[in-house]
């Protein structure tokens, strides 16, 4: 019988399709190469497979004699394999110089030749299956699963993915090794692929007696029941007798790295696990050292959604250049055609390949990178994430600049350090007060709040940027001393969650009070008018005012102004600007409008366009002098003025 | 047939830009516009009462859109802060069914009415572009602009939904509206930019700068004047401009005009006012 241990496509593959038809279980022909699928190799991924993935589970005895088929059905006879007759490898001499077989991963070679007796029978001892079951709400988890069965695969291991949605609880028991990644929705609910599962589980009670199992549990700890649909599970499966191999993972919303350090301890423990159920937690060390050959490799490949095609968009593109060394800067301007999906990052990776080498760009990750912002056709945007269809038209100018408020380094590079500094200055990190309070798994000290709180919480902190919005504020490029709403939204995330400690809270409020803080911002219609987390930023910041004036008493202009405004449209419903220049500027401030010349533009006529010269004279004579022209220095009433007071004094006493 | 809308003049046009007041209604004729006031209006909040009470804000303007939606009528404003104070109360009622009941609830016991989102809040600018035509406004014109315009925007209204089909970040209706009207626009890159009205008072030397930037990137860029979208930013471009100059050491020196005088004045109205500008502009050079 012909058992092949691996097969590999060299180059010059002329795509004819020979081994395709042949042979479709193991090879498929792209545009390009052919390649073998990953169904069949022990690494899981699909490529030409030249670092020598062995052959997975019985592939390479069911279609051992096929592959031979094709390779010799091959006209350019770029297919090659290995043999393995009684656990030897035997390599096809012409074929496969010995560099080759020495450059194969460490992985590959363990399972023809390294190893122990032990580990290498239980790598090729029957059933090396493994079922991973995810609950997710909006996808994290499931995203984790199919990370995980990547991973899975480099210690011998079959993995399938299961949706838990439609899962037959009666074969929980079946699958010997389970992983479980799932997330909390709500307050502490299973999420919604889950609910009908663990309702059958609950009720029927299986006994999964011989089962070994890890749990991964992904939740916000801002929330009371933190990741309980997992700690759910974990009781629930050692209820029902089956054996915990590694302690379940709580990761908080920065999954991520809780994830990778669970599925490093997680999978070469459950790898351990034999045909039989029993774990062999003497080959542990071996495992993960077997294990670890071709990490690399298994975690590579393309996890982010697909994109949707588009057609390509003529367009010019205008470039801001900065050279530091000659303090020259200027602009490019490049005609070129580009997919309508590709992203600005892309456009300017294509410029910089291209074009000019040396055009400098923060790069991002693909996803939104924080620090990948630019300025385009007057956006701020990120630009590893944003489309360039999303910016301009056929035949239209797509303007890339640097983001405003920051020192540009380099062409489209700016220095963040300025941002680093004052959030490393403003400390809105948590320091809590000692509290008893609920404890998580591992045993660390949980504070507690209301659902709403943390509905709040979370709502205020979902910015993708805080770079980004910096840049957002117009008043943040022309006030080098305003701290910015990217950190003062951070500080006021912080005061108003509840676990924050008061002597915290009363540095916060001092320093988002200060004449720096949230007072130094202009305008926040600027900010606002930057989609979601250009509203969520200027809607806490105004809420942060709100709490301000209350603890200052209005006091200060930015106090009376509010005070005066209010009152004056109270009193007539109108906006008496007389009361408020009055009010706000006071006699010093009035003067220096005299002096600063805003009083002479208005009396010389420089103004307006023909309105009565008395008006400028009154402007310059009456109170408050010198603040330009208030035909109306005492407002008349609106009709039906009885229903603004009413209304005043139903919502805000305060005026 | 005239077109029927409801008048919300804003916080500044029957105060301190009464020039404003003075180009709408011979504007609004000429251009088959028929302007219903609303004489119960009051005071928006102007986004200052918004920082003590939001709600308070919200109250105010949705009791202004109810009256005018119980004439059957939208608003048209000559500000684009109000215009944007009005947007954001409408965005807010749709987004937050239960506050917007809430909030209707105490307009309805203190006036008698409620804001049920039918009545829209309409701009001078996107009223003219997309509803008037820039057909109709060319056909109307009887002294062409004949001077370098630049149009200034400001941040209130130039956000999604507020700015009508125009784009928020890089709009053109302004220079549309300029050019049928016998001017030429002039492009520079700070039209959308905040000069940092509401904080003119308080805030003074990053206004100043802000201010002045807007006013020399425009000058720079070959304008003979500014035209604004927006009644509350013309204070900071046209009476502080001397001293934002002084402040950020700059040119600022040049004439503003609202957008409600540009049209009133190229469709034939005060012609002398409009010599007057013109010399300013030609002349004088602020």
């Amino acid at each position: 019988m012909t058992i092949v241990a691996k097969v590999w496509i060299e180059e010059d593959c002329i795509t004819c399709d020979a081994c395709q038809d042949i042979c479709p279980e193991v090879f498929i022909v792209s545009d390009d190469t052919s390649k073998i699928l990953a169904a069949v190799r022990m690494d899981g991924v699909l490529d030409r497979n030249v670092g020598g993935a062995a052959m997975a589970g019985s592939t390479g005895t069911d279609y051992g004699e096929m592959i031979l088929e094709a390779a010799e059905a091959c006209p350019v006879e770029i297919i090659k394999f290995e043999l393995q007759t009684d656990g030897a490898v035997e390599t096809v001499a012409e074929v496969a110089p010995a560099a080759e077989v020495a450059a194969a991963p460490a992985a590959a070679v363990a399972v023809a030749t390294g190893g122990s007796d032990e580990l290498q029978a239980l790598l090729g001892g029957g059933d090396r299956s493994l079922a991973i079951l995810f609950g997710s709400q909006t996808g994290n988890a499931a995203g984790l699963a199919e990370k995980t069965a990547k991973l899975a695969a480099n210690y011998g291991l079959v993995p399938t993915v299961y949706d838990m949605d439609g899962f037959d609880p009666a074969s929980l028991a079946q699958h010997k090794r389970t992983l479980i990644i799932t997330s909390t929705w709500g307050e502490g609910e299973m999420p919604d692929n889950a609910e009908s599962l663990w309702q059958s589980v609950s009720a029927q009670a299986p006994s999964l007696s011989g089962v070994s199992f890890s749990i991964c549990a992904i939740g916000d700890s801002s929330y009371d029941e933190f990741c309980k649909a997992g700690t759910d599970w974990d009781e629930k499966y050692v209820e029902l007798g089956a054996n915990k191999v590694h302690t379940t993972q709580l990761c908080d919303v920065d999954f991520d790295t809780p994830w990778g350090q669970w599925v490093a301890e997680a999978l070469p423990m459950i790898a351990c696990v034999d045909e039989s159920g029993t774990l062999q937690e003497v080959l542990l060390d071996e495992m993960i050292a077997y294990g670890s050959g071709s990490g690399e490799e298994a975690v590579e490949g393309d996890f982010t959604p697909g994109v949707i095609v588009q057609e390509d968009l003529s367009i010019t593109l205008s470039l801001f250049r900065y050279c530091p060394e000659a303090a020259d800067s200027g602009w490019d301007t490049i005609a070129c055609a580009v997919p309508g999906h590709a992203t600005v990052e892309d456009l300017l990776l294509a410029v910089q390949q291209d074009v000019d080498g040396s055009l400098a760009f923060r790069r991002g990750n693909s996803n939104g990178s924080p620090t990948s912002g630019v300025r385009v056709n007057g956006r701020t945007v990120l630009a590893d994430l944003v489309q360039i269809s999303d910016l301009v038209n056929e035949g239209g100018v797509l303007k890339v600049e640097p983001l405003p408020g920051y020192p540009v380094v380099r062409d489209l590079v700016v220095d963040y350090s300025s941002y680093e500094s004052s959030r490393s200055a403003s400390e809105p990190w948590m320091k809590a007060d000692p509290r008893d309070g609920h404890t998580l798994l591992n045993g660390s000290a949980m504070g507690t709040m209301e659902a709403a709180t943390a509905l709040t919480l979370h709502a205020m902190g979902d910015v993708v940027s805080f770079q980004l919005l910096q840049s957002m504020s117009d008043t943040f490029a022309y006030d080098s001393d305003y701290m910015g709403p990217g950190i003062l939204l951070q500080q006021w995330n912080r005061c108003v969650d509840p676990r924050t400690g008061e002597s915290q809270r009363d540095a916060l409020m001092a320093s988002i009070g200060s004449e720096h803080g949230v007072w130094a911002e202009t305008d926040f219609t600027s900010v606002a008018r930057y989609g979601s987390d250009g509203r969520t930023a200027s809607k806490a910041l105004n809420t942060a005012r709100g709490k301000l004036l209350n603890s200052t008493n209005y006091s200060g202009p930015h106090g009376r102004l509010v005070k005066w405004y209010g009152r004056s449209v109270k009193w007539s419903g109108n906006v008496n600007e007389t009361t408020l220049y009055r009010q706000v500027l006071g006699p010093v401030g009035l003067l220096s409008n005299i002096f600063d010349g805003v009083s002479a533009r208005m009396f010389l006529g420089f103004t307006r366009t023909g309105a009565p010269p008395f008006r400028s004279l009154q402007a310059l004579l009456a109170p408050p002098a010198g603040i330009g022209k208030i035909p109306n220095m005492i407002n008349s009433k609106v009709v039906a003025h009885h229903e603004v007071v009413s209304l005043f004094n139903e919502i805000d006493q305060r005026f | 047939m005239a077109v029927k809308i409801a008048y919300y003049p804003g916080n500044a046009a029957r105060a301190a830009s009464s020039e404003v007041e003075d180009c709408i209604q011979p504007l609004c004729k000429t251009l088959g516009i028929q302007l219903t006031e609303i004489p119960k209006a009051s005071s928006d909040g102007g986004n200052i009462i918004k920082q003590s009470s939001p709600k308070l804000q919200h109250a105010l303007v949705a009791r202004n859109l109810a009256l005018a939606e119980s004439k059957g009528l939208d608003v048209l404003t000559t500000c684009a802060t109000s215009h944007g104070i009005m947007c954001d109360t409408i965005d807010e009622f749709k987004e937050d069914r239960s506050f917007a009941n809430h909030v209707n609830n105490i307009v309805a016991r203190t006036s008698g009415i409620e804001y049920n989102g039918e009545s829209q809040s309409r701009h001078l600018l996107h009223f003219l572009v997309e509803e008037i035509g820039l057909e109709k406004v060319r056909d109307a014109v009887i002294n062409p602009l004949r001077l370098n315009v630049a149009a200034y925007y400001g941040s209130s209204m130039q956000r999604s939904g507020a700015c009508g089909d125009d784009d928020p970040f890089m709009p053109t209706y302004m220079e549309q509206l300029i050019t049928a009207l016998g001017g030429t626009p002039v492009e520079y890159d700070l039209k959308c930019q905040s000069v940092g009205a509401p904080s003119l008072l308080t805030i003074n030397k990053p206004v100043m700068r802000m201010t002045a930037a807007v006013l020399s990137d425009a000058k720079s860029s070959g304008a003979d004047l500014i035209v604004s979208a927006c009644t509350i930013s013309h204070a900071n471009l046209d009476s502080y401009q001397s001293k934002a100059g002084k402040i950020a050491r700059k040119d600022t020196t040049m004439p503003i005009l609202h957008l409600a005088e540009m049209v009133a004045f190229a469709l034939g109205h005060y012609p002398d006012r409009f010599a007057q500008l013109r010399t300013r502009a030609l002349v004088i050079g602020g």
